[in-house]
């Protein structure tokens, strides 16, 4: 019952995309306002019909209806109510029907906010209702959602157990409202290029959108971050997995783009470079759907198999002609001389930040590409893994670092030698200063110190611009506080994109600290014995067995102390799925600004008379989450109404 | 509050947050005892399994996983070095095993080259792209008319100035 009515949904919305995607262009090119109308109905019908299917499958899931396959695939009578609902998006047909939910979520709101709007607005419509309709097409052929299971069973597989945790009510959602939010600039672009407006209305329009998804995207890579590091068990946060890479790519084109953005509705340059680099930044995003879902690269995320990657490769394909194409079209319009005053200027710290963000995606792209390559042309198999991405993005990300000091401050068109010294004189002071304290307190790592370095530096450019204006205000008879809330508000803009920064910064200095002074150790303990690291007492204390609907559980007691202060008991465990063949560590962890210890329990005998257990000593692993939190205040800054404006 | 106020808070806060770190790392070094003969110290092990891929997990070093395999390939390197035999040469019995494979970074020669040196080419073709666009963006042009301002001047003018603070 469930499955036909899913199924009917979803051919029906396949359908309605469409239409309404030709409608629309259709009557933006005949001038036929009630086709465009129509296409408006249609994007409304298709955003009703994928959200209840969305529900539909949902229900399933609440109500263990297992003749639908994926509900089977996914959930036993077991699996709590919470993760009943996180399962919906768990595999490869609920995660592309989650994601078709959000493509025609976005495009409603575009019909909604943007309607008014007429030249561009109609074509935006009609791509946007055309990826929409992609999507639909992969849910009715090579992944459908609600395909039917005969003979019903008695009970499902169960969701894999590395799925059951919070984060994946977050980590998915986020990111894909990252990945399909990009599709508004990218439809913006295409309507601009459409139409032959390729001036900066649609930069104009799309800045805020572009924000919106940027920001979603941090997020999702953030509590992606987060997940790894407090489920996976290895200590570490990211791992230059397949599928991390894919999410990252999109992350650093957008992130040029965001910039560049700026260029062209200052100066009305880069038009070709802003629309290339929104085409691209939506191709990785597809790109990185079929990296993951296509099952052509082994990673934890890939889901698998099937026709389903030809689908994406072919849409791939689609996107790139098309919009290249249509580029190649358009190309004496957008090739517009530019016009500089300077080369020692924000705009051309604007362009070298687009050469190491640019350079940056295109080393993960190939690095994560490079084991297909070798594979297809030497028939040789290697891998591309951590030890490579770190070392070859580690100067373009210091670099990039460096940038963020000088780009916010330096003049636009032209900046004088009296500039340079007024803004960056006492920043460069400052950061070789922290540097040379740090190497008395006895930090010897040198990188670590180029990075701290940098770090400080580019913070002390933000704090010495916001104090400056501050204080213009104060002097103006401004109170403090007073004074910082206008400036907040009024050059919303500018300061949400300083704590921006800011948020990246602390992010830095986690990441550094991180790799730089962490340290573990491994040791297999009798009862009653202990391991040392960094100042710790670990001390093991037994174990004991649980067991509950989905898994048993064996628990280590480690009692922890420093010390100081009363030792405390921590118990790492080792679950065991009936679905899976090999155990799931369940990490124990304290937090704390300076450090976070972390243990992780291995082998143990039968008997419980020992155990081993692997530590970890994380340093300033804490600042990397405080870092997300202080960027999403600064995004939200970013996209308030400006008041100056409204 | 004087900006150079708030920028000393700063540098102590960071100073003080590195030399947290430091200070931690610097204590551990102190308590490491020297190892024992016929040991290896636990750093030597993780830097050679730093390298090397655990063969049945995804994507993560011997090092890092938890599983059962990266434990014995972590014993068999500890007993090599142990041995006396050089890092590399633990690195190059286990490539001799798995194959190139098990590296976690291609050796950069032959057709491996080619992923190393695409990061250099991408930033060198980047920057220079740059630099001939800017050459040619910043030549001297001739002198605008005399007479009344250009309105798109006057437009582009209001603009810059209306978004800075």
């Amino acid at each position: 019952m469930i499955s036909d009515i899913g199924h009917g949904a979803l051919a029906v919305g396949t359908v309605l995309a469409v239409y309404g995607s030709i409608a629309s262009g259709v009557g933006a090119r005949t001038g036929r306002p009630a086709l465009i109308e129509s296409a408006q109905y249609a994007a409304l019908a298709v955003f009703t019909l994928v959200t209840g299917c969305l529900l539909l499958l949902s229900y399933a899931f609440l109500t263990f209806d297992f003749s639908v396959r994926y509900v089977a695939q996914q959930t036993n009578l077991s699996t709590p109510f919470y993760y009943r609902i996180t399962a919906v998006w768990g595999a490869l047909e609920g995660s592309i029907l989650l994601w078709t939910w959000m493509v025609t979520l976005y495009t409603l709101l575009v019909v909604l906010r943007h309607r008014a709007q007429r030249d561009l607005y109609p074509w935006v419509l009609s791509v946007m209702l055309g990826i929409a309709a992609f999507f639909l097409l992969v849910m009715t052929i090579p992944a459908p959602p609600f395909e039917r299971l005969t003979p019903v069973p008695l009970d499902g597989r169960g969701l894999n157990p590395l799925l059951e945790d919070t984060g994946m009510i977050t980590h998915p959602v986020a990111l894909y409202l990252g990945f399909t939010g990009f599709s508004v600039p990218f439809a913006f672009a295409l309507a601009a290029l459409i139409t032959g407006r390729v001036g900066d209305a649609w930069i104009t329009i799309t800045r805020r959108w572009t924000i919106i998804a940027w920001y979603f995207l941090s997020l999702g890579l953030l509590i992606g971050g987060w997940w790894s590091y407090h489920v996976l068990g290895w200590g570490g946060y990211w791992a230059w997995d397949p599928v991390e890479n894919a999410a990252c790519m999109p992350w650093l084109t957008g992130t040029a783009f965001l910039h560049s953005a700026m260029i062209q509705e200052r100066r009305r340059m880069l038009k070709l470079w802003n629309i290339s680099l929104v085409i691209l930044t939506f191709s990785l995003t597809i790109f990185g759907t079929f990296l993951t879902r296509s099952g052509i690269i082994a990673s934890v995320h890939a889901f698998t198999q099937g026709s389903i990657g030809v689908f994406f490769l072919a849409f791939l394909a689609i996107v790139l002609l098309t919009a290249f194409g249509l580029l190649a079209w358009r190309w004496d319009r957008l090739r517009a001389e530019g016009e500089l005053d300077s080369a020692l200027s924000r705009e051309s710290a604007f362009l070298l930040n687009n050469v190491f963000l640019v350079a940056a995606a295109f080393t993960v792209f190939f690095g994560t590409v490079f084991p297909l390559l070798s594979e297809a042309m030497r028939g040789v198999k290697v891998s591309v893994g951590a030890p490579f991405f770190n070392q070859v993005n580690v100067p373009l990300f210091l670099s990039l670092i460096f940038l963020m000091g000088v780009g916010p401050l330096i003049a636009w068109r032209r900046a004088s030698v009296e500039n340079l010294k007024r803004n960056f004189l006492g920043p460069v002071l400052v950061g070789v200063a922290a540097a040379a304290a740090l190497h008395v307190v006895g930090v010897r790592s040198a990188l670590a110190l180029l990075s701290l370095g940098l770090t400080v530096f580019t913070t002390a450019t933000i704090v010495l611009d916001f104090s400056r204006a501050a204080r213009a205000r104060m002097r103006a008879g401004s109170r403090f506080l007073p004074a910082i809330a206008t400036l907040l508000l009024h050059h919303n803009r500018r300061y949400g994109g300083f704590a921006i920064h800011l948020g990246i910064l602390i992010v830095a200095v986690g990441v550094t600290g991180s790799q730089a002074w962490s340290v573990q150790t491994e040791a297999t303990l009798r009862h009653g014995e202990a391991v040392h690291l960094a100042g710790y007492q670990v001390r093991f204390d037994g174990l004991s067995a649980e067991e509950d609907s989905t898994h048993a559980t064996v628990i280590g007691t480690f009692t922890v102390s420093n010390g100081h202060g009363t030792p405390t008991v921590m118990r790492p465990s080792k679950k065991f799925y009936p679905q899976e063949s090999s155990p799931i560590a369940g990490v124990d962890y304290r937090m704390g600004l300076r450090e976070d210890l972390y243990l992780v329990l291995g082998d143990f005998a039968r008997d419980g008379s020992q155990a081993t257990v692997k530590a970890h000593v994380n340093r300033l692993v804490s600042w990397i989450w405080i870092g997300g939190l202080v960027l999403t205040l600064g995004a939200i800054l970013a996209i308030v109404p400006d008041p100056q404006r409204a | 509050m004087s900006h150079r106020w708030v920028v000393r808070i700063l540098v102590v806060a960071v100073v003080a947050g590195g030399g947290l770190g430091a200070q931690s790392a610097t204590a551990d070094a102190a308590q490491d005892r020297p190892p024992a003969a016929g040991t290896v110290n636990a750093d030597a092990v993780r830097e050679v399994a730093a390298q090397l891929r655990c063969v049945v997990c995804q994507n993560l070093s011997v090092a890092d996983s938890p599983s059962e395999m990266a434990n014995q390939m972590r014993g068999i390197i500890r007993d090599r070095l142990a041995a006396g035999e050089p890092p590399e040469q633990v690195v190059q019995y286990f490539v001799d095993k798995y194959g190139e494979w098990i590296l976690l970074a291609p050796r950069g020669r032959g057709f491996n080259m080619m992923v190393w040196a695409a990061p250099v080419v991408a930033v060198l073709a980047g920057l220079i792209a740059v630099g001939v666009l800017l050459r040619r963006w910043t030549r001297p042009r001739p002198a605008p008319r005399a007479g009344g301002i250009d309105p798109v001047l006057r437009e582009r003018i209001r603009r810059e100035l209306e978004s800075e603070p």
